[in-house]
């Protein structure tokens, strides 16, 4: 393909090198774009982190707040506040926000659906279902309900592999498995709470709510570890998932080994998305949310994974400060989030099914 | 010579055998057509030919070597295939999907050079896209879209380029614009083009090399005049016509009798 072409269909001549002029400009804005909103939402979510450490009944500055994070100051009762106890809930916020905004916009983008949040398609209700069990049935506590919770997403993220799979998992019959297998565990899980004592109900529920302020000290660093392997594997996994967004033939004509590809982004997503229920109990709608925010940001089709988790970190700080400290009584995050999220979702089926894109 | 042939092919689904035990040779830098009726299994053959549909028996040969035992990667750079029915993601503008056929020559690390800019804007150029490229695909016409996934395909620049019917769906003008667009690339570069075609005359008219196709084996193959007759059609399709030739061209034009 050295020729150039001679032939043009339109009467204003526009020559190859205007075209790839054109398109250099086009990528050159798209990348300063991303980079600006990269940053900016890396900023915007530092701020968020330092300042809920700052608010409370015991208010610190920011700049004694950043100087104890860092261990630079020695100052006993700043650093208890700020260490002890505000440090672990902001860490959790942040790490299980971006957890949950990484793994949503994965579902979305590999199931081509802006309603195959982790949230719908089952994976919380296999965690939620594992818990609940775990808290009446055996006495759990701690650790060990992160652990059901954790066994409980994975298992079901597998029997949905499973029962969706047929030469391959397509995305309709994955969301719409995905749904029954939720409706199925949530029925469970009712049925369970019905078996419960008064205290341990009172603690299930709880739990189902979803707060990021449950989480433990050895839930959290293993969160943390995660993040750090399995975030950087996801923007990894950025370059197959934009070819696996075309579609599984296109994906494979264009040299992506399709089905090895979907199960590595499934397997991060799922992993992700298991290890924040298991620290934070189910917070709804961070996941569903998260991608679609980013890529009004970033421009249509963009599906940056990592703009997106830091949305979801964004996110999960913005309301863990709205659930503690702006409203009269603390609330779980988990409440917040859900009546954010759900006029959202309303939105989002309405137009959705305008468009004919439901599918 | 030939560098994409088939031996002893024998593809299917599940339990289905469709095509079974083909001997294809494509002529390089020629136009080949792969005609028959519906479920004659002519998709079935050009998606394994492009290795979507791993053989039950026989193999697909890509230069001489089993296009099973290479990279998906390596493949990619030297064929090309615009499936029937591929899909966009919602909002992708007519810049970022073309741009996207240049995925197989792109690694991990090196990402966006002066080169894949010139492929991306030669592929635009040919198809008659350059206009379109800050629009969403969503908002095109059936025409302009099939020219924006076919000028996908091209930005892959593979010397091989196989396409699964791409003309249905369009009217009739653009399935003869799209034809000529083909042949105009094929002529330019040399490509090696394969396509389904369900139209036995725009077949004939367009292309070099016929593979007439019935209940999954191979009925006639070799230039259009030769191989389009009455019996032919009779036999692949089951209808009963007449071949006169094209008033314009003298390629064999059939009419129902």
């Amino acid at each position: 393909m050295t020729t150039t072409t001679t032939t043009t269909t339109t009467d204003t001549a526009v020559t190859p090198l205007d075209v790839a002029a054109a398109l250099r400009g086009n990528r050159r804005r798209r990348v300063a774009r991303s980079v600006v909103v990269t940053c900016g939402l890396a900023v915007a979510v530092a701020a968020l982190f330092v300042l809920t450490m700052m608010v409370g009944s015991f208010r610190i500055g920011a700049s004694e707040v950043i100087a104890s994070v860092l261990h630079l100051s020695d100052n006993p009762s700043v650093d208890f506040v700020v260490r002890g106890l505000r440090l672990p809930t902001a860490a959790s916020a942040l790490a299980v926000g971006l957890a949950l905004g990484a793994s949503g916009t994965i579902f979305q983008q590999l199931l081509r659906n802006p309603l195959a949040s982790p949230d719908f398609v089952g994976i919380t209700s296999g965690a939620g279902l594992a818990a609940v069990a775990g808290i009446v049935l055996l006495q759990a506590t701690g650790l060990a309900i992160s652990g059901l919770a954790l066994g409980g997403a994975i298992v079901a993220a597998l029997l949905m592999y499973l029962l969706a799979w047929r030469d391959g998992v397509s995305g309709y019959r994955f969301i719409l498995i995905g749904i029954g297998v939720a409706v199925f565990f949530d029925g469970l899980i009712g049925y369970v709470l019905t078996r419960a004592q008064l205290s341990e109900a009172r603690q299930a529920t709880h739990w189902l709510t979803g707060s990021i302020g449950q989480a433990s000290t050895s839930e959290l660093r293993l969160l943390i570890g995660a993040l750090l392997v399995l975030l950087p594997l996801a923007i990894l996994l950025q370059r197959p998932l934009r070819a696996l967004e075309l579609g599984d033939d296109t994906a494979r004509t264009l040299g992506t080994p399709a089905e090895l590809s979907r199960a590595a982004l499934l397997g991060t997503a799922i992993a992700l998305v298991a290890l924040a229920v298991s620290v934070a109990g189910p917070i709804v709608f961070v996941a569903l949310v998260a991608g679609p925010i980013a890529n009004r940001l970033l421009g249509p089709a963009t599906g940056g994974i990592l703009p997106a988790a830091l949305v979801g970190a964004a996110l999960l700080l913005v309301a863990d400060l709205v659930a503690v400290h702006l409203l009269p009584t603390p609330l779980p995050t988990g409440v917040v989030t859900g009546a954010v999220g759900a006029p959202y979702l309303l939105w989002l089926l309405i137009t959705t099914n305008r468009q004919g894109a439901g599918g | 010579m030939t560098r994409l042939r088939t031996e002893n092919l024998t593809l299917g689904y599940d339990e289905r055998t469709v095509v079974s035990n083909l001997d294809v040779e494509v002529p390089d830098g020629r136009i080949t057509a792969i005609v028959g009726a519906n479920a004659c299994g002519k998709s079935t053959l050009l998606r394994g030919m492009a290795r979507l549909l791993a053989p039950r028996g026989g193999a697909v040969y890509l230069d001489g070597k089993a296009l099973a035992e290479l990279r998906t990667l390596d493949v990619a750079k030297v064929l090309g295939l615009l499936p029937q029915t591929p899909v966009a993601p919602d909002g992708i503008t007519v810049a970022d999907l073309v741009a996207r056929g240049r995925y197989p020559h792109q690694g991990w690390f090196r990402r966006w050079t002066e080169h894949d800019h010139e492929a991306v804007a030669r592929a635009l150029e040919a198809t008659g896209s350059a206009e379109l490229i800050n629009r969403p695909i969503r908002e095109l016409s059936g025409g302009q879209r099939q020219r924006v996934w076919v000028a996908m395909a091209l930005a892959q620049d593979t010397d091989l380029l196989l396409l699964d019917e791409p003309t249905t769906y369009l009217d009739i003008n653009h399935q003869v614009e799209l034809l000529r667009l083909l042949r105009r690339l094929n002529a330019e570069s040399g490509k090696t083009i394969v396509i389904v075609l369900h139209d036995l005359n725009l077949a004939g008219r367009f292309c070099d090399h016929l593979i007439a196709m019935a209940d999954g084996s191979i009925v006639a193959e070799g230039a259009p005049t030769d191989v389009v007759t009455a019996e032919l059609v009779e036999k692949v399709f089951g209808l009963s016509c007449l071949v006169v030739p094209d008033p314009v061209s003298g390629t064999p034009m059939i009419v129902p009798a």
